[in-house]
Formats: C-alpha cells, sequence, structure tokens
C-alpha cells in the first residue's frame, strides 16, 4: 500500500487487478450502465491512489477502496444527463415465452439487473457486497456510512424482491 | 428457496452467483491497463510523506503512553505528604521571624 501511495505503478497495478472486479461490479449495480460503470470504477481507483495517503492501514482496505467507487458511482449518476428510468418489461416480469438455453443466462441477467434497477441505490449495493462479494454488515456499514441495522434491512429487502424473481424463474423452467 | 430471515448472517450463494453473472463486467485487462494509463498521470505524494503521515498516530499514541505511564509511576512511588493541622499552621513559628519584627517595628515606630 505504501508502495503504491509513493507511485511505485506495479504496485498500485497489483491493487488494481485485486480489486478491480468487484470495483465494477458495484460501480454497475449503481450506474446499470456498464460504460459508465467502468468510468466510475476508473474514476474512483485514481481519486484512491491520489488518497492513499488518507488510508489508514490498520483498517480493512476493501471497504475503504469501495466508499470511494460507491461515492463516485453516485456522483456520476446525479452528474450524467438525466434518463428516464425503464420500468421492469412486463414480459420479462411477467416471465414471458422461455428462451432457449443459449439465452438463458442473457435473459436472466436482464432481468436481475433491471430488478435492482428498480431498487433504492443503497438497497442495491448492500445486497451485491453482502451476497455477491462476501462483505459482513459491518463492512458494509462502514462502505455505506449507515448503521449496521439499517444493512441488514436493506439487504433483506432487496433479497425478498430479488429471490422472487429467480423463484418464478426457476418455476417457468 | 426459503423465505429470506431478516437476521440472516449468510450469504445466499444461488442469489450470489445470479448477481455476479448479471454484473460481470467483462475481461479485466482493459479496465486495469486503462486505469494504470491514466495512473502514470497521477501525482501522488513521495514516501517520506506517506511514512510521516502514517507514523505521526504512531509517535502521539507513544507519547500518550509514556505521559500515561510516568504520571501513574510517578504517583505510585511518590510518599504521600502529610498535610499539617490548622492548629499546627497557626502555632507553628514563622518562616521568616525577622520580616515579622521590622514589620511590627515599622507599625510600633508608626
Amino acid at each position: 500500500m505504501t508502495r503504491a501511495a509513493a507511485g511505485d505503478r506495479a504496485a498500485f497495478g497489483v491493487l488494481v487487478e485485486r480489486y478491480a472486479g468487484v470495483a465494477r461490479r458495484v460501480a454497475r449495480a449503481v450506474l446499470g450502465n456498464p460504460e459508465d460503470a467502468d468510468d466510475a470504477a476508473q474514476d474512483a481507483m485514481l481519486s484512491a491512489l491520489v488518497k492513499l495517503d488518507q488510508y489508514d492501514p490498520r483498517r480493512p482496505f476493501g471497504p475503504w477502496l469501495l466508499r470511494i467507487v460507491s461515492n463516485a458511482a453516485t456522483d456520476r449518476r446525479r452528474r450524467r444527463t438525466v434518463r428516464r428510468v425503464e420500468p421492469l418489461d412486463p414480459g420479462l416480469a411477467a416471465g414471458g415465452p422461455r428462451p432457449d438455453t443459449a439465452a438463458e443466462q442473457r435473459a436472466l441477467g436482464e432481468r436481475l439487473r433491471q430488478a435492482l434497477a428498480e431498487l433504492p441505490e443503497r438497497r442495491r449495493v448492500a445486497v451485491v457486497l453482502f451476497d455477491v462479494e462476501g462483505y459482513s454488515h459491518a463492512e458494509i456499514a462502514a462502505v455505506l456510512g449507515i448503521p449496521e441495522g439499517t444493512v441488514r434491512s436493506e439487504v433483506f429487502h432487496a433479497r425478498r424482491r430479488l429471490r422472487a424473481l429467480l423463484v418464478d424463474w426457476k418455476e417457468e423452467a | 428457496m426459503k423465505e429470506p430471515m431478516p437476521f440472516d448472517h449468510r450469504p445466499d450463494t444461488a442469489l450470489g452467483d445470479a448477481l455476479r453473472r448479471a454484473l460481470d463486467p467483462g475481461d479485466a485487462a482493459p479496465f486495469v491497463a486503462r486505469v494504470l494509463a491514466r495512473a502514470s498521470e497521477v501525482r501522488v505524494a513521495s514516501w517520506d510523506a506517506v511514512l510521516a503521515r502514517w507514523a505521526r498516530a504512531g509517535v502521539a499514541a507513544a507519547v500518550f503512553v509514556a505521559l500515561a505511564a510516568g504520571y501513574l509511576v510517578g504517583r505510585a512511588t511518590a510518599a504521600p505528604a502529610a498535610r499539617p493541622s490548622v492548629y499546627d499552621a497557626l502555632m507553628a513559628p514563622p518562616a521568616h521571624p525577622g520580616e515579622v519584627e521590622i514589620v511590627l517595628a515599622s507599625v510600633i515606630g508608626n
């Protein structure tokens, strides 16, 4: 970390490689659009590089970085041209015709992304950090700057919505 | 799939896997290369500055511990001084009797 902060390009490269996946997924959970998400994740990585001297090495690095990522994604979402929120496609929401196996995962992914987009932003990030990235409630609380109990509530509500979608999907299968 | 419990502290692997696939950003290599290319333009703090900042908290903590330890050790080793009673204070001879006499003489003289 010290080497990265002091300008060691290789050390910073290791950090970027290690956290690129989670940073891009969290940004995408906030922004939806993958290109915007990558831009936000990149901004966050560079911002973290500049702020590395402010990082407290006694604390875990992941939550510290993801807080910057989450804030960068939120800022970008606020700045970008206001786009109309596209409601969940009724055909997708109701299941619709079953796609062929080749397209099945893509369609499920699309349904999940649309369902995620309908959740409040904080709820999206909480469920992704908990169920996808495996962070604890306490760590997510540090990332989002909210109480741990609120994180539990956000994860609970997000799961209820997303699990219902997955159940429908499996029943259709 | 079970209804989630409000305080379920375990990640839901089925949901997590599905979300991971849905949010999969694709190949990381181009992203990493792009970030590193931009990073070379970013000015960062020097080694000394970084280490000095991180060391500052440690030095402050060490000073605090040393002061606290000194206070506690000094307090434990110092013999408690006997406090004189009011009677002793009144009956004790003056510390500087000569000064008292000079004052009395000047008062009497006036």
